[in-house]
């Protein structure tokens, strides 16, 4: 079984967003609301120093998918809906999951209600929440016209389209669907649909900067295990001993 | 305890969800197990890609969609393009939103409150295509019997460059109006200028990325806007690798987190820093030898402040170098550029130096920062002056030209236009252009270029010289700097008819609305550009089930407004469009999709049944090229242009005899000398300096006292022109643009110019300048030079959509826009509308 996880190249990163938006596409994630952000992929921003001499790093953030995951500890059902598939990437599964958000409230790298900052990317959060008995598509269930008769709605374009969501990427799992539900939680499942499938993840497939390797890091020949034999690399809140499966290698930039 | 989803939603409706989930943290696992759960099978989405182009921005990417029972899903870069290397930027992606934006016009409307204004409901009712081009045409018809035709404006917004023919190039010709206009000068026209005036290419550049060894990009982020940007973002970390990265922006952009070096000059000295690096290669006596030449003794006789003899030198493939040194570079040292740029002397020379050691690998790219303001012209030429001191003109690394995809021709309109069209087509045009203080000499000696922003200024001037506007996929209410003048001038237009697919801004002042086919996902048409040393032809086609009752504005449209008019005594128009021919089988169009195809396939024959072989790509059909998407031309040849630039003496022009022809031939039809023209247009320079590149001080609207702040204005990574803002993603990643905020619109002030203003992040702010003023949020932030102010343009929309206004039906913008505080001013020798180099002062107060 392979041991799945990311290197993410800062020197090639130019922090575009083709990631997170692509990550949408793919995974169908509503826009925030209630302090979610919806966002299993995201952006951190942070700039430091004085004018002129100051430094930069953009950094993307995905679900670290740990080896000691406590999202996956802490889920309280049986079996459990937050866990760790053979190839290492942390999942789950909606019909399993009770919305309690103790993965939330456990996860490092997750807040339950993401503050102001998130909008300049200083914080984020890895789970989302899906509060119970809220419209979780309020964008195309919406019927208000801008112009009655003249322009669309959200839920006309759905109905001609198709579908609710009418760019929906209509993928199936046994684990997730492609649109959650009220009252369970969503978070990066490292495209578990493609990867299981021999595709990358589409936030790696998306990178115009090929900054993003996904790959089984077991595999001493598989470039994500020749990076991290170069490079040193760099994870996410280490003190947490929660062994994240992200890595980041090298600079944003030369003066960062 | 096993707890399940149904025991879970049991327990809290009693307990009640918050204390339980408190609970539920602390709790010890049931099982340790982490992998007590099995996968279950998973299946990707199933669909096909399909091949189109994005034109997002004006690289114009090929581009692949992909689609599942006939929705739109997803975009990636087309996989066969040597462009983009089969990746799309950001923008790309943002397509899906925009096919399946809510707020799309889905029927034609008509305008029933005849009272027209910013904050006036239209009150649009939804008419059908039949009875709005029935209008359309009874407005056209009644121009001619009141013998009028050249009354009729176009103006064109985004467009096909094939398809444009259609009706940019065609129906106000036809028509009998002179009055076609395109919105070129509002974009980046006078950085063509520098390329134009030296080596005789009005274009925009290429880049030898994969060999570059020295990058400066100057007045632009090229890995968020401009051109190329996935290309540049797949090379630029190389780049760091192999050289040096510099880069020269008043505020700090993505290219300047991630350069060696940030110059952050004083808006508008530009042209000053150009001169001292090129004083310094020359004083240095780091030029590139085989394009530029040397001293003739071999010893290097560039000393600051003093002359040199033009005999002393023998030039290569450049003219007039010695010139330029005795006009104008002899004295820029470093010290003097320090007092003008706030660059320090010793920064400049270090840059000069990898400049110069780099070289010809040395790409000096170029943007709208550097030229886009009053005086722009001549910095924009001493930039770009810069890649011939280092050789790198169609240099290995460098700056190049570049090939052209071959497409097909349509049939000449000569012999389908009456007297009438021909009297009438010769009147003036409405946007001034070729005016003695607007010469706008685009494209060299005896060439005029438009001067989109000038049209409201004409049609002010004069309410009745226009009386039906047909436009599309334009929004210059929004666009256009001194934009309420588009307010007024738009509300006297006594009929206007937009083809858009949003309700933008200038929608608000149509009297018909038809709606368009969202060209990247719905259009048929063939596109072409060249990036990555490869010029390409795509196609861009409908590749989705279209949901709305939509139309191609430059096929559709026009063949079914022919028909009217036809039907309504004016035939020409018609039976132009059906003279066309199937270029494979002679078939000639009977209705608007046969036209729709007919013409694609006309743009395209020579890609897929070329006469001679081609030397890039090999297509085999119609079909082929459909289904491929992109045909890409062989590799761009390195010095292919050296010995045969088109300029006055073939050669790269460090002294412009081609700008000085075009300038004194301009003077005499004027009656004038260059001197005259230049001070009325104005400009500083005099005599012999008019003719070489040269630093022009910053021209200022408001003073220093009353509008303390240099205003800098640049674009978003996310905009597809202005008009992705109502994607829900665009506003969720605008954090994405270096130092802005999602779902916001803040104006960055120095940390320290806000403490002296006691202003903190967050406050609401009336930013105003000498033309108008908008209300947004303040954001403190290092990346900015005491003094300058930077907003980023894209939000502050009124209109469009529900995500982009903060209120649509209340005429409430989310943010303010950009456009609206900056001033209505020109470079007037290309014509083009300023928006960069701190021209506009501003005030700012806490609200």
């Amino acid at each position: 079984m392979p041991n799945y996880g990311m290197v993410i190249d800062l020197q090639k990163c130019v922090g575009c967003g083709c990631c997170t938006v692509a990550c949408k596409g793919e995974n169908n994630t509503r826009p925030r609301a209630n302090g979610q952000s919806y966002n299993w992929s995201d952006l951190l921003n942070k700039t430091e120093g004085t004018f002129p001499d100051i430094r930069h790093t953009t950094l993307p953030v995905l679900c670290n998918h740990c080896t000691n995951a406590p999202c996956v500890e802490n889920c309280p059902v049986t079996p459990k809906a937050m866990f760790k598939a053979e190839d290492g990437t942390t999942l789950h599964n909606q019909e399993r999951c009770i919305g309690c958000r103790a993965c939330q409230m456990s996860c490092p790298y997750s807040a339950e209600q993401l503050d102001e900052k998130s909008l300049s990317g200083e914080t984020y959060s890895v789970i989302s929440f899906n509060f119970e008995g809220r419209d979780t598509q309020p964008q195309w269930t919406d019927q208000s016209e801008l112009i009655k008769g003249c322009t669309a709605s959200g839920a006309e374009t759905g109905t001609k389209a198709g579908t609710l969501v009418p760019h929906m990427n209509a993928y199936e799992s046994g684990d997730y669907k492609a649109i959650r539900r009220a009252g369970v939680v969503e978070k990066c499942i490292l495209c578990h649909h493609r990867t299981s499938n021999g595709m990358q993840p589409a936030c790696v497939a998306a990178c115009p900067a090929q900054a993003r390797v996904f790959g089984d890091q077991a595999d001493a020949g598989a470039p994500i295990a020749q990076l991290l034999k170069q490079h040193k690399a760099l994870r996410l809140q280490e003190a947490a001993g929660t062994e994240p499966n992200v890595y980041y290698i090298r600079k944003y930039g030369p003066r960062s | 305890m096993k707890l399940t989803r149904r025991s879970f939603l049991q327990a809290s409706a009693v307990a009640g969800g918050g204390a339980l989930v408190a609970g539920c943290a602390g709790r010890k696992p049931v099982t340790s197990a982490m992998t007590e759960a099995k996968a279950l099978p998973k299946q990707p989405a199933k669909g096909e890609w399909l091949a189109s182009t994005c034109q997002g921005c004006t690289a114009w990417c090929p581009i692949e969609v992909f689609v599942q029972n006939g929705r739109a899903v997803q975009v990636r870069g087309n996989q066969l393009s040597k462009a983009n290397n089969g990746y799309c930027c950001v923008r790309g992606h943002l397509i899906i939103q925009q096919t399946y934006d809510p707020d799309r016009i889905k029927v034609p409307m008509k305008r029933t409150n005849p009272a027209k204004g910013r904050g006036v409901d239209p009150k649009f009712v939804p008419i059908s295509w039949d009875e709005a081009l029935d209008l359309v045409a009874d407005k056209m018809i009644e121009l001619r019997t009141n013998n009028e035709p050249h009354k009729l404006l176009y103006m064109r917004g985004r467009y096909s460059p094939t398809d444009q023919a259609l009706l940019y190039g065609t129906v106000p010709k036809i028509f009998g109006s002179p009055n076609s206009i395109s919105h070129s000068a509002i974009c980046a026209e006078a950085e063509k200028m520098g390329p134009g005036y030296t080596q005789g290419f009005f274009g925009y550049r290429d880049y030898d990325l994969a060999k570059t060894r020295c990058l400066v990009v100057w007045g632009c982020d090229p890995l968020s806007s401009n051109r190329q940007v996935p290309n540049t973002i797949g090379k630029f970390g190389d780049i760091l690798d192999r050289g040096t990265v510099v880069t020269i922006d008043p505020r700090f952009s993505t290219s300047a987190a991630k350069a060696h070096e940030w110059l952050p000059l004083k808006p508008g000295t530009d042209g000053a820093l150009a001169a001292a690096l090129a004083h310094v290669i020359l004083t240095e006596g780091v030029w590139n030898r085989e394009f530029v030449g040397d001293f003739k003794a071999g010893k290097n006789l560039f000393v600051a402040g003093q002359t040199v003899d033009e005999a002393a030198f023998e030039e290569k493939e450049t003219h007039g170098l010695v010139k330029w040194w005795n006009i104008a570079l002899k004295d820029a040292t470093p010290a003097w550029a320090e007092k003008e740029t706030l660059i320090p002397a010793g920064q400049i020379v270090r840059v000069a130096r990898a400049m110069g050691e780099a070289a010809p690998a040395t790409a000096v790219w170029m943007g709208p920062g550097v030229g886009m303001n009053p005086r722009g012209t001549y910095a924009s030429m001493a930039v770009h002056a810069l890649n011939g001191l280092v050789g790198s003109i169609d240099a290995p690394g460098g700056t190049l030209q570049s090939n052209k995809a071959p497409t097909g021709e349509y049939p000449k309109v000569d012999a389908y236009l009456d007297e009438m069209a021909k009297k009438f087509g010769k009147e003036k045009k409405i946007d001034g252009r070729g005016a003695k203080d607007m010469p706008a000499i685009m494209g060299g000696p005896g060439k005029t270029g438009v001067v989109t922003n000038n049209v409201a200024n004409g049609m002010l001037k004069d309410p009745g010289a226009i009386k039906v506007i047909l436009s599309s996929w334009t929004n210059f209410n929004f666009s256009c700097s001194g934009a309420h003048r588009w307010d007024q001038a738009m509300a006297k237009v006594p009929f206007f008819v937009h083809m858009v697919t949003n309700p933008s801004e200038m929608t608000q002042f149509a009297d018909v609305v038809l709606p368009a086919t969202f060209a990247p996902t719905e259009k048929l048409s063939v596109i072409t550009n060249m990036a990555n040393l490869h010029a390409h032809a795509s196609i861009q086609q409908p590749v989705c089930k279209i949901l709305w009752d939509v139309k191609t504005e430059e096929t559709e449209v026009v063949w079914l407004l022919a028909e009217k008019l036809k039907a309504k005594g004016f035939p020409n128009l018609y039976d132009y469009y059906a003279s066309f021919e199937d270029p494979e089988t002679g078939k000639k169009p009977t209705n608007a999709a046969e036209f729709n195809e007919i013409t694609a396939r006309i743009s395209s024959a020579p890609i897929w049944m070329p006469k001679e072989p081609l030397k890039g790509d090999k297509i085999e059909s119609w079909t082929d090229f459909r289904t491929k998407g992109v045909y890409n031309t062989e590799r761009y040849a390195y010095k292919k242009n050296w010995g045969k630039f088109k300029t006055e003496t073939k050669k790269f022009e460090f002294y412009s005899e081609t700008l000085k022809k075009a300038l004194t031939e301009f003077a005499d039809k004027h009656k004038s000398t260059p001197d005259d023209i230049l001070a009325g247009c104005g400009y500083v320079a005099k005599g012999e300096l008019a003719f070489v590149p040269h630093y022009e001080p910053p021209k200022r609207h408001g003073s220093t006292s009353e509008y303390p702040f240099d205003f800098i204005d640049y674009k978003s990574r996310l905009n597809r022109e202005g008009r992705s803002q109502n994607a829900t993603w665009y506003q969720e990643f605008k954090k994405a643009d270096i130092g802005d905020e999602s779902w916001g619109d803040v104006l960055k002030m120095n940390p320290a110019d806000a403490a002296r203003l006691g202003l903190k992040s967050g406050d609401t702010v009336k930013v105003s300048s000498t033309t108008g003023s908008i209300v947004t949020t303040l954001k403190t932030w290092e990346g900015v030079r005491s003094g300058t102010v930077a907003k980023c343009f894209g939000q502050g929309h009124w209109a469009y959509g529900r995500v982009a206004a903060a209120d649509y039906a209340k005429s409430q913008p989310r943010g303010g826009n950009n456009n609206e505080l900056l001033v209505d001013d020109y470079d007037r020798l290309s014509g083009s509308t300023a928006r960069n180099g701190g021209f506009t002062g501003v005030r700012i107060e806490k609200v």
